[in-house]
């Protein structure tokens, strides 16, 4: 059986002033005991997607099943299953984490008894132990998140759903999480997590949807996506704007990105002398060369038609800092 | 581990951790009752030499000689405005995220809504018996004896409800916590177009017939009746009616914005 099964969904939002079509049509399949990456940039429809399939909104048009259960109809079926931490984290701020746990086993049936157990563990599991008894106001961005993954897993669920777990958290902090979601997934939890990084999604997830405007534009695994591109990018760097003019001239479907020209082309290396010898033959002088296998980036650009912007530096901390 | 499912323990575990919310901010617990025991004090200091045992055998002798008594009942109905929070707590979890969290767990939606209410109607028992304990320390002693009391409060606790169905109301249809906290501008209209410093009969032009229309009147009439003048039961009545019928209404705008906002976009 899917973990996940969406076909083709479908979410409108209406009001008086306009009607926004956040996702046009997403379509994919997580099998169990995967982690599974939506890829895309600020507005491509991750979280409504995400929100549709923990039956946190209505789904406009389409079908998805969570184990075979359908979202639409039985949504409380899906949420027995299910383990969900949103984007905008919804964290009681004038609790202790230990009372934020303890309150939520409690909320899924556990006794009294067994909640204090299941505190003790979640709080272990996550590395909260030390700050249990502090208020969740003096907990960090990425203690927060930690705490907001630990209460998703409160009844063990099969699926879990992070959007967007590492945002705002610097490298160190993402790469403990990454390792928890790790550890859950080679436990048998079936992971969908959107992320806008392009890293995160080529470390962490088995297969990646890359979604962008509402649409899943590219799919499979992060090698298969790179070798969908074929062959090697060989990126030409020019120091001059005359010299990346003409060359551009003499190459052709080449892309430019600022000051280098790149072109995806069937076993690279061998092909850089001729083309070296083209250019200084014409008198363009080429700074650098190099010849790269494709990445994640480079199929993003592929499918999008542009760069996942700021994907390679550090994020910057987002406005749930200041909660 | 079902047998801990049902609506009523859930409602109890959310309540709990709103109670502990509380208690974690226990300045934002003082304002409303400050403002209560100052009316009190105030209004107590500066007329009851006039209208209290000084006024006996005058037309103005409508204290009965005992001014607290006839003071109290606009500080107890000042207290019951607490309930207002009810509105504040909520929409405060809608914009923390806490709500939805609760929303993509399978608990029953009523016990999310209700958690709050029942938080911001026990912080009107506990203010308004508050006051009453200020008010009988002072002096208040009511004409049918300390029955009165119990009759204040259970008018306090049916018109705090009657805020706290307003404030969520209020908030869950604007979503912003300064949404539910306009709703405590209600305090001004609600205390003083009304017989607030003496007797309707007493008001005149204007304002008499805004006290008229103003619920507040009746319930504080009838807070007055039990502890001024004894059994009217009339009057009395016209108390329950009045702050009955604000929480029937409030309460029901208070479930159906809660429910839309509990329904799926
Ligand atoms: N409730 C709503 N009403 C109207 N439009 C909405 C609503 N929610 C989302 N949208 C729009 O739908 C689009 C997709 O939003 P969504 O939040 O799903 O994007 P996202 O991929 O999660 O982006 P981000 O990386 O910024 O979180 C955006 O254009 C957004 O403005
Ligand atoms: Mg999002």
């Amino acid at each position: 059986m899917l973990a996940v099964d969406v076909k083709n969904i479908k979410k409108t939002f209406i009001s008086k002033k306009d009607t926004v079509e956040a996702v046009k049509d997403v379509s994919f399949q997580v099998k169990q005991g995967e982690i599974f990456g939506l890829l895309g940039p600020n507005g491509a429809g991750k979280s409504t997607t995400i929100l549709m399939l923990t039956t946190l909104l209505s789904i406009t048009e389409g079908n998805a099943s969570i184990l075979g259960i359908d979202v639409a109809t039985k949504d409380k079926e899906v949420r027995e299953k299910i383990g969900v931490a949103l984007q905008d984290t919804g964290i009681d701020n004038l609790l202790t984490g230990r009372e934020l746990f303890f309150t939520t086993c409690r909320l899924w049936g556990y006794s009294k008894k067994d909640s204090e157990v299941r505190t003790n563990e979640l709080l272990n599991l996550v590395g909260l132990i030390e700050a249990a008894d502090r208020r969740v106001k003096t907990y960090s961005g990425g203690m927060k998140r930690r705490l907001d993954l630990g209460l998703s897993l409160v009844h063990s669920p099969e699926v879990l759903f992070l959007d967007e777990p590492t945002t705002g958290l610097d490298p160190g902090s993402r790469r403990v999480l990454w390792d928890e979601i790790k550890r859950l997934r080679d436990n048998g939890v079936t992971v969908i997590l959107t992320t806008q990084y392009l890293e995160e999604a080529d470390e962490l997830a088995d297969r990646i949807a890359i979604i962008n405007e509402g649409l899943v534009v590219a799919e499979g695994t992060s090698d298969e996506l790179k070798a969908s591109i074929g062959g090697d990018v060989i990126t030409f760097a020019f120091d001059s704007d005359d010299d990346l003019e003409n060359a551009k001239n003499i190459l052709s479907n080449t892309v430019q990105e600022k000051n280098e020209l790149r072109l995806t082309v069937e076993d690279g290396a061998s092909k850089i002398p001729g083309y070296l010898k083209d250019l200084t033959g014409q008198g363009v002088e080429v700074s650098s060369v190099s010849a790269n296998k494709p990445t994640l980036d480079d199929v993003f650009l592929e499918v999008t038609g542009y760069r996942l912007e700021g994907s390679e530096e550090s994020p910057t901390p987002d406005e749930e800092s200041d909660r | 581990m079902e047998s801990n499912r049902s609506f009523l323990v859930q409602l109890q575990i959310l309540t709990k951790r709103m109670v502990f919310r509380v208690i974690r901010r226990p300045l934002a617990e003082l304002p409303n009752l400050i403002i209560s025991a100052f009316f009190l004090f105030v209004y107590d200091g500066a007329l009851g030499g006039v209208f209290g045992g000084a006024a006996s055998g005058t037309p103005f002798d409508f204290a009965k000689g005992n001014f607290v008594n006839f003071i109290l009942p606009v500080s107890i109905v000042s207290a019951s405005l607490s309930g207002a929070a009810s509105g504040i707590y909520l929409v405060e979890d809608i914009e923390s995220g806490v709500f939805k969290r609760y929303q993509s767990m399978p608990i029953s939606r009523w016990a999310i809504i209700l958690a709050p209410m029942n938080v911001g109607a026990f912080r009107v028992l506990v203010q308004s018996s508050l006051i009453l304990g200020i008010g009988k320390f002072i002096g208040a002693d009511p004409a049918v004896g300390n029955i009165g009391f119990l009759i204040v409060l259970s008018l306090a606790f049916i018109w705090g409800m009657g805020f706290a169905g307003y404030s969520v109301a209020a908030g869950v249809k604007s979503g912003s916590s300064q949404g539910a906290q306009a709703a405590t501008f209600l305090f001004f209209p609600a205390i003083f177009l009304a017989p607030t410093f003496v007797p309707r009969e007493a008001l005149k032009g204007w304002l008499e017939t805004a006290a008229a229309y103003n619920p507040t009147t009746y319930v504080i009439e009838s807070m007055r009746s039990v502890m001024v003048d004894g059994w009217e039961l009339e009057v009395l009545f016209r108390g329950y009616l009045s702050a009955g019928i604000f929480a029937a209404i409030t309460l029901t705008f208070a479930v159906i914005s809660a429910r839309k906002a509990t329904e799926k976009a």
